[in-house]
């Protein structure tokens, strides 16, 4: 007899994709799990802390005076100041005026002598070198692994696909995923407790993983679609690509000049912006004839892409502008991208937001990996060493990132290489450990020094730097609250453990 | 409005809507489609109203963002705590197991080529192709054309992985290739 239509059980759409489907497209989603989790762990780790850069910025140079707004008066004397320290030939000056977010004037320079970087008073004065060498060291190893720039973005841009990819897997392999959209089962087998976390963070955070896989794709990959792009279809001018988007260059006239004048370009720029904040100024070979500069001005509102450009010629010519209202379609993505990527569009609430849901994605690709190795257990079929060197690489990270800040907070003159040596040791050292000891002491290890290092690094910085910024002092505490909290889970597993019941 | 309070409200409605749909799931069937109605309701209402409060782009940005964070905050308020040898009760809803297939040393290379660099071509020659046919501001284009490279990379490197018939997979992205390409060539970026 047949069960009238109406009356079956409805299934929602993904429990009617076929099991043998399911079964190949669960295959794939978990060999590109596998090839690609550690990348995808530290590259989610390093971006869920990278939200937070200019509060990290605001940490390290705590020390250095606030400035809540910088007269134009003051910016042209802090950018002569920095032209003057470039040396000879200086070839870009980006100054950045202070923003409700960074309160701080930084002024950077490229000169063929090399880069420098400094931050001025309210007065235009230049008072210290703006290091920020954890910033710096987070932020490259997120964006480019501190390999060759071209190699390093285009692998973290590639993993971005392998994410995208097995998030478009994930969701087919699971036809329960909807389903079973509230179950949370802690405890009981691993397998089961982890899928459930696995699935439930990989349901709810969909929309965001999808959206920071895409874009962080996207980022990684410019270099290489644009040079695609070029060759197919501009003769191999990637320039012309760049053209489309991006004010042009000045014309080249090496003879030298004064340093530029700004002040009439800020007053043509009130005129053209009103009520605009100028976010960046970026000068071209300042003290030749042919200098320029380019100004970007925010002008608020509800568009992520908010940002209006103008550039002028040395003499104060206006020769490109562009404002935000009159973006079509593809420049508002492209103006948007990067806001999206980074969470940097809503102040706050929406940065913390995006640091927990970026610690989610973090930990799916954590809990992908100890699945398959728990579903091989279940099958009497375990790997005891790579159980082994997944805990390493888990554990590992935490332990050397937490390492690499403190050394960068004992050493802040040295830039980036004092925390990238601590951090590949540790890594290293964290690795090496899979071949003696079990996930079980290499995870309680890892939990307690992380726990140390951070509060060791709130304790370091209060007691060191000090300084009034209420931003660094919330690092301080988020710091030393995570350490407390790295240490108090190694007791109540300890606990635990001690449980008759307890695995 | 101060986007402090428009955020609380976003985070609001986002629990209530994640409540009524945990309601409706744990409903008898006759309870489950008005409560089903509420929560989808309360969720698409959350999402849409900061657009008028926040901007049309950055408002509904926003508005997913905390949606995903409330929704998680509901399903770890009923999180269900097990005693840890706890029977194995429950592992209806683990993932099938994979399926297994006899392979061989080039299919296995074959397979990862697809899904890597063949993959990657193929999503340049579809990325380009739209940018060089479909109708619009050239910055438009280009940049949808860029948008569409990982996901249809990302999308064929998850096809590759799973379909067992790889000859089909690389005819259909070789030919995928051959075909964008040509054709992008063929007119050029106007």
């Amino acid at each position: 007899m047949t069960v009238p239509s109406s009356s079956r059980p409805r299934k929602d759409l993904l429990a009617r994709i076929p099991a043998d489907f399911v079964r190949a497209v669960l295959k794939g989603h978990s060999a590109l799990g596998l090839a690609f989790a550690a990348a995808i762990y530290l590259v989610c780790l390093t971006g869920s802390l990278a939200v937070f850069a200019h509060e990290f910025q605001r940490w390290e140079l705590a020390g250095t005076p606030r400035v809540g707004s910088l007269s134009v008066d003051a910016m042209q004397r802090a950018m002569a100041e920095a032209v003057r320290r470039g040396g000879t030939g200086v070839e870009h000056v980006y100054l950045t005026p202070p923003g409700a977010d960074l309160p701080l004037a930084t002024v950077f320079v490229e000169s063929k002598s090399g880069e420098s970087s400094w931050l001025a008073d309210g007065e235009g004065r230049l008072v210290a070198r703006a290091e920020a060498p954890w910033t710096e060291f987070l932020t490259r190893l997120h964006i480019n692994l501190h390999l060759p720039q071209t190699w390093g973005i285009f692998l973290v841009g590639l993993t971005g696909v392998a994410l995208l990819s097995s998030v478009i897997s994930g969701v087919l392999a699971h036809p329960r995923i909807l389903r079973d959209a509230f179950h949370l089962r802690l405890g009981g087998p691993r397998r089961l407790q982890e899928a459930d976390l696995h699935n439930r963070i990989g349901v709810w955070g969909l929309p965001f993983h999808l959206l920071l896989s895409l874009t962080g794709a996207v980022l990684g990959l410019t270099t290489l679609i644009v040079g695609v792009l070029g060759m197919a279809l501009f003769q191999g001018d990637t320039a012309k690509v760049y053209a489309l988007f991006i004010a042009e260059e000045p014309k080249e006239d090496p003879r030298p000049a004064p340093v530029i004048d700004l002040p009439p370009m800020f007053a043509q720029v009130g005129r053209l912006a009103p009520g605009g904040r100028v976010s960046l100024v970026m000068l071209e070979h300042p003290t030749e004839m042919g200098g320029a500069a380019l100004f970007n001005v925010e002008r608020g509102g509800g568009d992520l892409a908010d940002t209006d450009s103008f550039a002028f010629a040395r003499g104060g010519r206006l020769y490109h502008s562009k404002r935000a209202a009159d973006n079509n379609l593809g420049e508002s993505i492209l103006g948007s991208i990067g806001k999206l990527h980074f969470g940097w569009f809503g102040g706050g609430p929406v940065k913390i937001a995006y640091a927990l849901l970026g610690l989610g994605l973090t930990y799916l690709a954590a809990g992908g990996v100890t699945i398959w190795l728990a579903r091989r257990r279940d099958k009497r079929n375990p790997a005891p060493g790579l159980e082994r060197l997944w805990a390493a690489t888990l554990w590992g990270q935490p332990v050397a990132l937490a390492g690499a800040a403190l050394t960068a907070l004992a050493a802040p003159a040295a830039g980036t290489a004092p925390p990238l040596a601590t951090w590949a040791a540790v890594t290293l050292v964290g690795l090496a450990s899979a071949a003696r000891f079990s996930p079980r002491s290499i995870a309680r290890v890892g939990r307690g020094l992380t726990g140390v290092l951070l509060a060791l690094t709130a304790a370091v910085h209060a007691g060191v730097v000090g300084g009034s910024d209420p931003a660094s002092w919330t690092v301080d505490g988020v710091l030393a609250l995570s350490g407390a909290a790295f240490l108090l889970s190694l007791r109540a597993r300890t606990a635990a453990a001690r449980e008759p019941l307890a695995a | 409005m101060p986007d402090l309070l428009v955020m609380t409200l976003i985070l609001a409605g986002g629990v209530a809507g994640s409540w009524a749909l945990r309601r409706a799931w744990r409903a008898k069937a006759a309870d489950k489609p008005r409560w089903r109605a509420l929560g989808w309701t309360t969720i698409i209402v959350t999402l849409l109203w900061p657009a008028w409060v926040m901007g049309s782009v950055r408002g509904p940005f926003i508005g997913v963002t905390l949606l995903s964070v409330a929704a998680m905050v509901v399903v770890a308020a009923g999180v269900q705590v097990r005693a840890a040898r706890a029977g194995r009760t429950g592992n209806g809803s683990l993932a099938p197991e994979p399926v297994e297939r006899p392979t061989t040393r080039w299919r296995t290379t074959l397979r990862w080529l697809l899904a890597g660099p063949i993959g990657m071509i193929t999503a340049m020659a579809v990325g380009i192709c739209y940018a060089v046919w479909v109708p619009g501001e050239p910055q438009t284009r280009l940049i949808i054309g860029a948008l569409i490279v990982p996901a249809v990379w990302g999308g064929a490197m998850a096809w590759t992985l799973a379909d067992a018939r790889i000859l089909r997979a690389t005819a259909v992205l070789v030919g995928t290739a051959l075909a964008g390409f040509g054709i992008s060539i063929l007119k050029g970026f106007t």
